[in-house]
C-alpha cells in the first residue's frame, strides 16, 4: 500500500516501467524497429548536435555530474502524453519512447530534463517535499528549453505575442507540477507566483534565455570562453 | 611595467569579433521578435557596439580607459544575470549517488 501511495504522490504512476526500488534491465536482443531503438538513436543525435544539450552536458561535467548515456538516460513507455521526466531517486532522465517521435521534440525533451538534472547537480533541490523547489526547476525548464517558443505555442493553438513567453512558462510549470503532485490548482498557482521572479531570471548555465538555436550557439560559445571571461573581469 | 613577473597579461573578456557578432545578433529582426515576445519591450543593443569599439581601441592603443570601460560593462552584465534571490541552496559537492550504478542502489534479494 505504501509503495502505491508513493507512486501516486510523486508521479511515478506516469512511468509504469519505473517502480520505486526496481530497476528494469534493458533486454539485449532489441529489434531495430522498436520505439526503444528509435528513442536511443534520436537521443544520440540530440546529445551530439543540439547546442542546448551540449552546453548542459558540459556544465554538468564541470559540476562533477558527468552524464553517461547508458546510466543517466532511459527510454521507456509512459502513460498519457507525458514526454519525459527526471527521477532524482535514481539520477536518471526518462524519455517516453512511445510519445516522442520527432527529432526536434527529442531535442527539446532532452534539454528540459537536463535542466532538472543540472539543478539537481548544482543545488540542494528537495524534489519530493519542497514544492517551491519543484516549481522553480519547472519554471527554469519551461523558460530555457524552448518549450515556450513562439512556434511551439502556435502549434498548440496558443496565440499570444507581447510577453506571452512568460504566460506560457507559468502555465507549463503549473501543468508539470499538477501532473506529478497531488495539490490543488490554487495552491500550485500560489507557489508558482511566489518563486516566478527569482526562477525566471535564473538562466544558468546559459547566461541568457536561448530562444533559438542561434541563441543557444552563442550561449555555448560564451560557456566555452568562460575561463577567459572571468579571468579578465 | 607595474605587472608582477609571471602575471598573465589582461585581455578583453571576449574576442572583439564576439562583441560585433553579439551586436549584429541583438539588432536582428529575429532577436527583436523574441525579446518582445518575452519581455514586451524592445532590446537595447548600443552597449554591444560600444564594447566592440572599446575592444578594438584597446587592441590598438592598450589604453586604460578602454580597458576599464569594457570591464565595467561586463561587470554590469554579470550583475544583471545574478539579479535574483535563489530559491535553493547551492551545493559544495555533487550528489553522492550520481554515479552509483543502478543495481547497487538497493540491497540484493538473493
Amino acid at each position: 500500500m505504501d509503495q502505491t501511495k508513493q507512486e501516486e504522490e510523486y508521479g511515478y504512476d506516469l512511468f509504469p516501467d519505473r517502480k520505486p526500488g526496481e530497476h528494469k534491465k534493458t533486454s539485449i536482443a532489441e529489434s531495430l524497429f522498436t520505439f526503444n531503438y528509435k528513442c536511443r538513436v534520436m537521443l544520440q543525435f540530440a546529445v551530439e548536435t543540439s547546442p542546448y544539450a551540449k552546453l548542459l552536458l558540459s556544465a554538468m561535467k564541470s559540476s562533477g555530474c558527468k552524464v553517461f548515456k547508458d546510466r543517466h538516460f532511459s527510454c521507456e513507455d509512459c502513460d498519457g502524453t507525458v514526454s519525459g521526466g527526471f527521477d532524482a531517486a535514481s539520477s536518471q532522465i526518462v524519455l517516453c519512447q512511445n510519445n516522442i517521435h520527432q527529432q526536434h521534440h527529442m531535442n527539446r525533451v532532452v534539454t528540459h530534463e537536463l535542466i532538472h538534472a543540472f539543478d539537481h547537480c548544482r543545488a540542494h533541490v528537495d524534489w519530493f517535499n519542497n514544492f517551491r523547489h519543484l516549481a522553480c526547476s519547472e519554471i527554469r525548464a519551461a523558460n530555457l528549453s524552448g518549450d515556450c517558443s513562439f512556434t511551439n505555442e502556435v502549434a498548440r493553438f496558443n496565440f499570444g505575442f507581447k510577453r506571452h513567453h512568460q504566460e506560457c512558462v507559468r502555465g507549463r510549470a503549473l501543468r508539470s507540477i499538477l501532473a506529478v503532485r497531488k495539490i490543488s490548482r490554487a495552491e500550485a498557482e500560489k507557489i508558482v507566483d511566489e518563486v516566478f521572479d527569482s526562477c525566471f531570471n535564473d538562466h544558468a548555465p546559459f547566461g541568457r534565455i536561448p530562444h533559438s538555436k542561434g541563441d543557444a550557439d552563442f550561449a555555448y560559445r560564451d560557456y566555452m570562453n568562460r575561463d577567459r571571461y572571468y579571468a579578465n573581469l | 611595467m607595474d605587472r608582477a613577473v609571471g602575471e598573465i597579461a589582461w585581455r578583453p573578456p571576449r574576442a572583439c569579433e564576439d562583441y560585433w557578432s553579439e551586436f549584429r545578433h541583438c539588432k536582428s529582426f529575429k532577436n527583436w521578435f523574441h525579446y518582445y515576445y518575452t519581455y514586451g519591450t524592445v532590446p537595447s543593443c548600443q552597449q554591444w557596439k560600444e564594447d566592440y569599439h572599446n575592444c578594438r581601441d584597446w587592441e590598438k592603443h592598450r589604453g586604460t580607459e578602454a580597458k576599464e570601460a569594457l570591464r565595467r560593462s561586463e561587470k554590469i552584465r554579470v550583475a544583471e544575470q545574478r539579479n535574483f534571490i535563489p530559491v535553493w541552496q547551492l551545493r559544495q559537492e555533487p550528489p553522492r549517488d550520481w554515479h552509483v550504478p543502478l543495481n547497487q542502489e538497493k540491497p540484493q534479494d538473493s
